[in-house]
This record gives C-alpha cells, sequence and structure tokens, in this order.
C-alpha cells in the first residue's frame, strides 16, 4: 500500500502538467474547430525561454518566468495571426489548418534544435523551496512540484470562472457555436479567437516551465506535451474547459496506475490505449452530449 | 428615400446563377416581400447582403455608400441585420445569453472586464418577452422547441437594434399562434419605421403585409410592384406553377 500514495501524487502532478497544456488546445479547439498540433511546441518555447533569459541572459528568475509565460502568449497569438487567421478567411477545412499546425510543430522544434542544439538542458530552479521534499503519507512530493498542482488548480478555477461569468466567455461560447453568425451579429471572432489563442499559450507556457524545472527542455519535449493534452482533450471532450481539465487528471491517473500492473516502459502505450477506447466507444469524451 | 439598393447585383455557384444582374431597392418603413420558387435566389441574396457569400459583380448601395461587397464584421455597422431559414443560433448558452452577447458591440477587452448594465438587463427582459420566451431565459438554445427557436432568433435580430432586417422565411413550419406573434412584430417594426425585406412562399401573408413585392426567378427581377398586381401578373403565376 506504501506505493498507493507515490502513485496518487505522481498522478495529480502528470494529470497538472497535461492540464496545463490540454487548456489551451481546448480552448483553441473551442472557438476555431480545429486541433492545433503546434500547440505542444508553443509550449516548450516557454521552458525554452527560462533557460535563455535565466541561465543564459542573467536575468531574476521570477523576471524570466513572466517574460517566457508572456512570449509563449504571443508567439501563440502571432501564429494564429499570420498563419491560421488567413486560411481561416480563405475558409481552409480544419484538416487543412491541422496539417499546417504540425508543420509549426515540426518548424518550431527545429528551430528551437538550431538555437539550443538537441541537448538536454535542466532548468536550475533557484527557490530552495522548490526543491524542498515535502511527505505526505509514504509519498514524496517537491515544493516545484506542488506548485505545478497549485497551479492548475488556480487557473482552471480562474478560467471557469471567466468563461461561465464574463460577457467574454459569453462572446467565446458564441464564436465557438457559429462563428459566421457571431461575425454578422456584431462580436470581433477574430479578436475573441486572437483572445483566447493568448491565453492558452500563456498556460502552455507556463507548463513548459514547470516541466522544464521538474525534468528539464529537449527540443522533441513538444510533440510529447502535446499528445498528451489532446488525448486528454479527446477524452474529457473537446471544446470544454472542464472537460480538459477531467480527461487530463483521468489521464494522469491511468498512466501513472497502469504501471503499477505494467511495466512503465508502457506508459505512453496505456495513454494511447486509453485514446483508442474513447474514441471507440464514447468519441465526444466524458463531459459532451453526443451530436 | 431607399436606405439599400442593389445594382446589377450577381452571384453564381458554379455553372447556377443564383443572382443575375439583380436591382432592387428597400425603403424605410415599408415591407418589402420577396418572392419566387424554390432556388430562385432569394437566400442567395440576403446571404450576399450579410456578407456569407462575396457578390461577383455589381454594388450594393447602403447608407449612401457604394459598396463593391459587404464583409460580415461590417454588417452590423450598417444597421443590417437578418434571420436564416435554418434558424442559426448559439446553442450552448441560455436564450438570454443569446440575446445579451447580441445587444452590445464591445471588444474583447470590455466584455472581459465590464459586465452588461441594468439597462441592457432590462433591454433583453422586453425583447424576450416581446417574442414570448422570458420564461425559457435560462433554456440553452438547443433545448428550445422548433417555434421558441425561429422567434429567439428573431428577438436576436431585435437586440441589435437594426434600420434594416431581411427576414428568410420566419413563419416557415410555425404554428397559427406564434404566425400572429411574428405578424405582430413586423408589424411594429415597420411602424418604427424600418426597412424589412421579407421572404415569403404564402400568398396570403404577402398580400395581406407586404407594401411592395419583388419577385424572382433564376436569379433574375421577374417582375415588382404593389403586391395585388404583382400577384396577378401572369409571368409571375407562371413561374410558380411551372416549379
Ligand atoms: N452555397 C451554395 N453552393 C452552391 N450552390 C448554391 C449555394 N447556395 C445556393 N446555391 C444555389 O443557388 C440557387 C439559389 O438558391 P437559394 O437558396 O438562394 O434559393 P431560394 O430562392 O432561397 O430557394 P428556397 O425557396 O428553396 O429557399 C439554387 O440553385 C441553389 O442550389
Ligand atoms: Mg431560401
Amino acid at each position: 500500500m506504501e506505493i498507493f500514495t507515490q502513485l496518487a501524487l505522481n498522478s495529480l502532478i502528470a494529470g497538472a502538467t497535461y492540464s496545463l497544456v490540454a487548456l489551451g488546445f481546448n480552448l483553441v479547439f473551442g472557438t476555431t474547430r480545429f486541433l492545433n498540433m503546434g500547440h505542444g511546441a508553443v509550449a516548450s518555447v516557454g521552458g525554452y525561454m527560462v533557460l535563455a533569459l535565466a541561465r543564459n541572459g542573467h536575468l531574476p528568475f521570477t523576471v524570466s518566468v513572466f517574460l517566457a509565460v508572456l512570449a509563449a502568449g504571443l508567439l501563440g497569438w502571432l501564429i494564429d495571426r499570420l498563419v491560421y487567421a488567413p486560411l481561416r478567411t480563405r475558409r481552409a477545412s480544419s484538416s487543412v489548418l491541422v496539417i499546417t499546425s504540425l508543420g509549426v510543430l515540426i518548424v518550431l522544434q527545429s528551430l528551437l534544435a538550431i538555437i539550443f542544439t538537441s541537448q538536454f538542458w535542466t532548468l536550475a530552479a533557484p527557490s530552495v523551496w522548490f526543491a524542498t521534499v515535502f511527505s505526505i503519507g509514504s509519498g514524496n512530493i517537491t515544493g516545484l512540484q506542488l506548485t505545478l498542482i497549485l497551479a492548475s488548480v488556480l487557473i482552471f478555477s480562474g478560467g471557469w470562472l471567466v468563461l461561465r461569468f464574463s460577457d467574454f466567455g459569453k462572446q467565446v461560447r458564441a464564436v465557438g457555436d457559429d462563428e459566421e453568425v457571431a461575425r454578422i451579429i456584431g462580436v470581433p471572432s477574430e479578436r475573441v479567437i486572437g483572445g483566447t489563442v493568448f491565453w492558452g499559450s500563456a498556460v502552455a507556457g507556463l507548463a513548459g516551465v514547470l516541466v522544464g524545472l521538474d525534468t528539464g527542455v529537449y527540443p522533441t519535449m513538444g510533440l510529447l506535451l502535446l499528445l498528451s493534452a489532446a488525448t486528454a482533450s479527446i477524452i474529457g471532450g473537446l471544446g470544454s474547459v472542464t472537460g480538459a481539465l477531467l480527461g487530463a487528471y483521468l489521464l494522469g491517473f491511468v498512466e501513472n496506475f497502469g504501471i503499477w500492473f505494467i511495466p512503465s516502459g508502457w506508459k505512453t502505450a496505456i495513454s494511447f490505449g486509453v485514446l483508442v477506447i474513447f474514441l471507440l466507444f464514447r468519441p465526444h469524451g466524458i463531459l459532451n452530449k453526443e451530436k | 428615400m431607399a436606405i439599400l439598393q442593389t445594382h446589377n447585383l450577381s452571384k453564381h455557384f458554379g455553372g447556377v446563377h443564383a443572382l443575375d444582374r439583380l436591382s432592387i431597392q428597400l425603403k424605410p418603413g415599408q415591407i418589402t416581400g420577396i418572392i419566387g420558387p424554390n432556388g430562385s435566389g432569394k437566400s442567395t441574396l440576403v446571404n450576399v447582403l450579410t456578407g456569407i457569400y462575396p457578390s461577383d459583380s455589381g454594388a450594393v448601395i447602403l447608407g449612401g455608400e457604394q459598396l463593391k461587397t459587404i464583409r460580415s464584421p461590417e454588417v452590423r455597422d450598417y444597421g443590417l441585420t437578418r434571420t436564416f431559414q435554418e434558424v442559426r443560433l448559439f446553442e450552448q448558452i441560455p436564450a438570454l445569453d443569446n440575446i445579451l452577447v447580441a445587444l452590445t458591440e464591445r471588444g474583447v477587452f470590455r466584455a472581459l472586464f465590464e459586465r452588461h448594465k441594468i439597462l441592457h438587463q432590462t433591454r433583453a427582459r422586453e425583447i424576450l418577452e416581446r417574442v414570448g420566451l422570458w420564461e425559457k431565459r435560462r433554456a440553452l438554445a438547443r433545448e428550445l422547441s422548433y417555434g421558441q427557436r425561429k422567434l429567439l432568433e428573431i428577438g436576436r435580430a431585435l437586440a441589435m437594434d437594426p434600420k434594416i432586417i431581411l427576414f428568410d422565411e420566419p413563419y416557415a413550419g410555425l404554428f397559427p399562434e406564434m404566425m400572429k406573434q411574428v405578424n405582430g412584430i413586423l408589424r411594429e417594426l415597420r411602424t418604427q419605421g424600418l426597412a424589412i425585406a421579407l421572404i415569403e412562399h404564402n400568398m396570403d401573408l404577402i398580400r395581406e403585409l407586404a407594401d411592395h413585392v419583388i419577385v424572382l426567378d433564376g436569379g433574375e427581377l421577374l417582375a415588382e410592384g404593389p403586391p395585388a398586381e404583382v400577384l396577378a401578373r401572369r409571368e409571375v403565376i407562371e413561374a410558380y406553377l411551372g416549379e
């Protein structure tokens, strides 16, 4: 039973990471109806920015993190303006957008490899608290990992409140339901999409920073982050923020408890197994109603 | 006099001439009936006028400006709005929010930090009461009945406080009770001085409501004039019988 607590903690840590990336992935899907494969790379840019600013640029750590999150948000927004928005104007199908975003993922990963080499870098956490190990029952968790879980909880509560109660939330859902009609009735749909993309990308950037601090950064980390986020979103229900949260933590638990029974080399296989099961038996996810 | 005019407006889909050098006009305080057999281009006219499709050639004269084509984000700025032949609502939000989102035009930042004022809430309530849906304000759009959905869409058009409304078959499939409600709304809007286009297949309704009738056939203007006169013309009767 001792391992149980540790596995539960590991599940929460994984779930928190996935949720932060899945948020933006699902927000973008909610307003534009396409699976944005480039999203994972935007997350990794967050981590690399801290590497560049704090480690190589000697900026204070907190300033670097702030700038990294902002940079990820702006990058996501810029890609949307320069690449996806013109495609939307030309009524490109969502498969065209998906393929394009795959290109964006590859380009960003290559750029990271060119600038930072394909080496694995660990980000140094300057605060003692981050490295402090706390014992909960028979399990251990670091301050950094607690921060990750806390960030996930806070960001999702905030996001839920904004979508539920602000008029911006109404605009987001109106655009998600029928972008064309939203435009006709005067909702600035492109700005609404831009706003959600910035928000989702900034949060993904934060995830990139925290993952970088926890395990390190490498150019292809974006793909792994993306796959987990996409799986979490599909399981939970595409386009729904609560769905992203549920799916992410469910995936975290299944992966971590799965390796109780199966060798840990199979971890990724487990998550794809779950994905396939959902695609076969509940393709619209936990939360979405069947169309 | 006219608030909206088209001049030789054309739109084709492949080989189909959905609109063929069409010149029409809408006047304030008038209901203009638009009739014509299925596929004659009535909905296409509304779609081109609201930026769903760009036109191929011709012009639209709106608020004194001559435009080559209308882009959908600008539709509201011209005081123009519409309903759809197949109702298009924001399905995942409540009826009340469907009205509120159309009530004010605001940017992302204002929408994020500023909530609707009492004034807006009151106006939204007035509109929902006008279309008989105040009791249903909390229901999601997708949970409403067919007729309620049509009325909610009309309510959303009213919420924009437009000068011109293009109604694409607002009566289709409604029970008599709801038809009366729509009737009342259209008359009221005319009294308020709005320019109204009414696409409708029911000739009794056209006779009853329209001040002016436009007949389309194959995307072209077949006839126009006062309803009693136009509906009696042989070519108009033949166009309908011929379908
Ligand atoms: N998006 C489209 N793509 C291809 N063809 C179209 C499109 N929209 C309309 N059409 C064609 O244009 C012509 C005019 O169609 P439209 O919908 O305007 O007719 P309508 O007068 O509204 O008919 P109805 O009374 O059946 O609603 C038809 O031949 C139709 O098939
Ligand atoms: Mg039609």
